[in-house]
């Protein structure tokens, strides 16, 4: 018997195999047969599947994506759900609690990709600390806009300037908005903030050719593309008084993409996808028994999961 | 006999000093120290603004029901005096109280305008209106009540039409109730915010604006009667003053007993009473207990009851509880978005406009004084200039 071998208390002389050479054969067999099936070649494969969506050939039934890193088997299945008539995709998030790791990356990616200025945030990332010492333990709460199928802040606009589209996303009309923030203290969930002005570059001292903010605020003054639209930042001209939320990346899923929490996530704990896809990834997720979504006693029906 | 009337149209000559001129000259002060703030709020929208995204109303809203109770209170209490109980005394100040209906409704709008992100967009609240939101329901109802009141303000300057501005009167009876009720709704339909979440807000709301309506009349007769030593007057104080006396124990009451069920041990909802904690003993613990309690409720109503005969101690004692009634609709609004939502939110992203602790800064004040500075020109200019005092009391300010 080897040193390692009297260390593992999951040894059984009498099965004749541990636990640990049981899981390692089934994942070399689920590896061999992974790259098997994909042909030592991710990229191919995706492509392959891609090119069966355009074509309108992919099954329905896509265990095999089952072997694909998630984040490409989301992409494929976001593919696959874009295939689908606007109103039969219903998108949902699920978040992995025991794998986020509180490193923030999903919060500024959503900072970047929506170019979101001081003070403007989509998607915190809420620490907990809970135990007394010596038994004590921190959790991680990423917080989207939990796009809830009955949300708060919708009917309390007066102007109509924010609604539940087609496919379940609760969106802004930047440019109706008065700016009166009722959506703001209707949201349990403190999801929705208010776009002040701020910017970056306003404070930095002006060193001609190197600083200031004619030369350094064209990165902040781009455009976004939230809801399809550019919006650039100028002046006090919208989103700025606006209300401002999280969109699950509508103007990436529309193309295709994962949300940028999603694709960002260093620890694949944020999933993304259609829900009516009985084959999603997401939906798998969503029926396991350890789902929770938050504050339901409210009656909001988030399409936010959390795992725990 | 042409130079004769020449001569009676003539202003006087020079400048003669009234009481009521002090309206406009501090109003004129209030204008101008708060037009700092308001240049800064103008030039920089709502970010030197105390509020941020998770205290998204603050002062402005506080002041503004504040206001709207003023206003709706007072003129529902007179419409209903007046028109229904036929009070013939309070009938002769029907101009001034109207006029100051006016003002404060007017200081009310700019100030909810100030709080918008968007204010250059109001209109939309017309064109593109969902009646599913009690601020729809809100502007809508305050633009009615502008229009009537108006109405109402400009036949009574002019001393004619009575028929249509009783007709007018009686329509503002049922119009004012629903505004009010409509003020206290935006915040009871708010799930989120179970403090605000209850059926007996909007009617809390009624019975504030009632009290402290009934004590702004109570001010209006005290400062601006002209023969005080008169049995009309005399009455009419008692009247308003146990009115308003009786308005503000009961609301107090009714305030004190739902208190007490949201925080009887085990039968309340824990943000609730996190948030009516933070009312009865937070750090601002004294706007309730002293602001309001004592100044606003206590000594008004002692003085209401027991020293009605006074008309200094009834006007002290209506001043009291009219001004400090700013301090029940800042605690209805701020202490229960200082309450987390998701504990650990506000730390969770770092900015000043990400925090759920709210303290008004100077430019929301300076914005208010501006506020305050405006009526105050605009009730001093009506006053020496419109026919809102009956003449024998204008006479007597001079």
């Amino acid at each position: 018997m080897t040193e390692q071998e009297k260390l593992t208390p999951q040894s059984t002389a009498s099965e004749g195999v541990s636990r640990r050479e049981f899981l390692g054969a089934l994942a070399v067999a689920g590896a061999v047969a992974a790259f098997e099936q994909l042909a030592a070649n991710p990229q191919a494969v995706l492509a392959a599947y891609e090119e069966q969506i355009v074509q309108g050939t992919l099954a329905q039934s896509s265990a095999d994506l089952k072997a694909l890193d998630v984040l490409e088997r989301m992409r494929i299945e976001l593919l696959r759900a874009l295939q689908k008539p606007v109103g039969e995709r219903r998108w949902v998030m699920v978040i992995d609690l025991r794998k986020c790791i509180g490193c923030h990356a999903c919060t500024i990616g959503c900072v970047a990709e929506n170019k979101l200025p001081p003070g403007v945030v989509y998607r915190p990332v809420i620490e907990e600390e809970f135990g007394t010492y010596p038994n004590v333990a921190r959790r991680f709460i990423p917080r989207p806009c939990m796009q809830c199928e009955n949300p708060p802040c919708v009917p309390v606009c007066p102007v109509r300037a924010t609604y539940t589209n087609a496919e379940g996303i609760v969106e802004m009309d930047y440019e109706r908005c008065i700016g009166c923030r009722y959506c703001l203290t209707a949201c349990p969930y403190s999801a929705r903030v208010s776009d002040f002005g701020f910017t970056y570059t306003e404070e930095i001292p002006v060193i001609q050719g190197l600083l200031g903010t004619q030369t350094a605020d064209d990165y902040e003054r781009a455009p976004n593309f939230e809801y399809g639209k550019e919006y650039a930042r100028q002046g006090r001209n919208s989103p700025v008084g606006n209300a401002r939320k999280c969109h699950f990346c509508q103007h990436r899923i529309l193309e295709g993409v994962l949300p940028a929490c999603v694709t960002t996530c260093i620890g694949r704990a944020t999933f993304f996808g259609d829900a009516n896809d009985p084959d999603s990834l997401v939906a798998e997720l969503i029926a396991s028994p350890n789902v929770l979504r938050l504050r339901e006693e409210l009656g909001t029906e988030p399409r936010v999961y959390y795992l725990k | 006999m042409a130079q004769a009337i020449s001569e009676q149209k003539r202003p006087a000559a020079g400048f003669s000093f009234r009481l009521t001129d002090l309206f406009w000259i501090l109003g004129a002060i209030a204008l101008l120290i708060g037009a700092v703030g308001m240049l800064d709020r103008l030039r920089f929208g709502l970010a030197p603004a105390a509020i941020g995204s998770y205290v998204p109303w603050g002062l402005w809203v506080g002041f503004y029901d504040y206001l709207v109770w003023l206003e709706v209170g007072s003129l529902l209490l007179f419409s209903g005096l007046v028109y229904i109980a036929h009070n013939e005394s309070l009938a002769k100040i029907k101009p001034l109280v109207l006029f100051t209906g006016f003002v404060v409704l007017l200081m009310a709008l700019i100030l909810v305008a100030m709080d918008l992100g968007h204010f250059e967009r109001f209109w939309h609240v017309y064109v593109y209106a969902d009646f599913g939101s009690m601020i729809t329901w809100m502007v809508w109802l305050h633009t009615a009540y502008l229009i009537l009141l108006s109405m109402e303000l400009f036949l009574a300057l002019r001393g004619t039409g009575k028929g249509l501005l009783k007709t007018l009167g009686i329509i503002s009876l049922p119009l004012g109730l629903m505004l009010i009720l409509v003020s206290g709704s935006i915040f009871g339909v708010v799930a989120a915010r179970p403090l605000w979440n209850t059926s007996s807000l909007p009617l809390m709301f009624f019975i504030s604006a009632l009290a402290a309506g009934a004590s702004l009349l109570l001010l209006i007769v005290t400062l601006f009667w002209k023969d005080t030593k008169s049995d009309e007057f005399a009455q009419l104080t008692q009247l308003l003053a146990r009115i308003a006396g009786w308005l503000l124990l009961g609301g107090t009451f009714i305030a004190g007993v739902i208190a007490f069920t949201i925080l009887y041990q085990g039968g309340g909802n824990l943000q609730r009473a996190a948030a009516l904690q933070l009312i009865l003993s937070g750090p601002f613990w004294w706007s309730f207990w002293i602001v309001h309690i004592l100044l606003g409720v206590a000594v008004p109503v002692v003085i209401y009851f027991a020293f009605y005969k006074s008309r200094w101690l009834l006007m002290i004692g209506a001043a009291l509880a009219s001004i400090t009634f700013v301090a029940v609709t800042l605690n209805i609004v701020i202490p229960t978005l200082v309450t987390e939502e998701l504990t650990g939110l506000a730390a969770a992203y770092h900015h000043q406009k990400l925090s759920v602790d709210y303290v008004p800064n100077l430019n929301e004040w300076l914005v208010v004084t501006f506020v305050f500075g405006f009526g105050g020109v605009l009730y001093g200019l009506g006053l020496r200039f419109l026919p809102v005092l009956p003449k024998d009391t204008q006479a007597n300010e001079e």
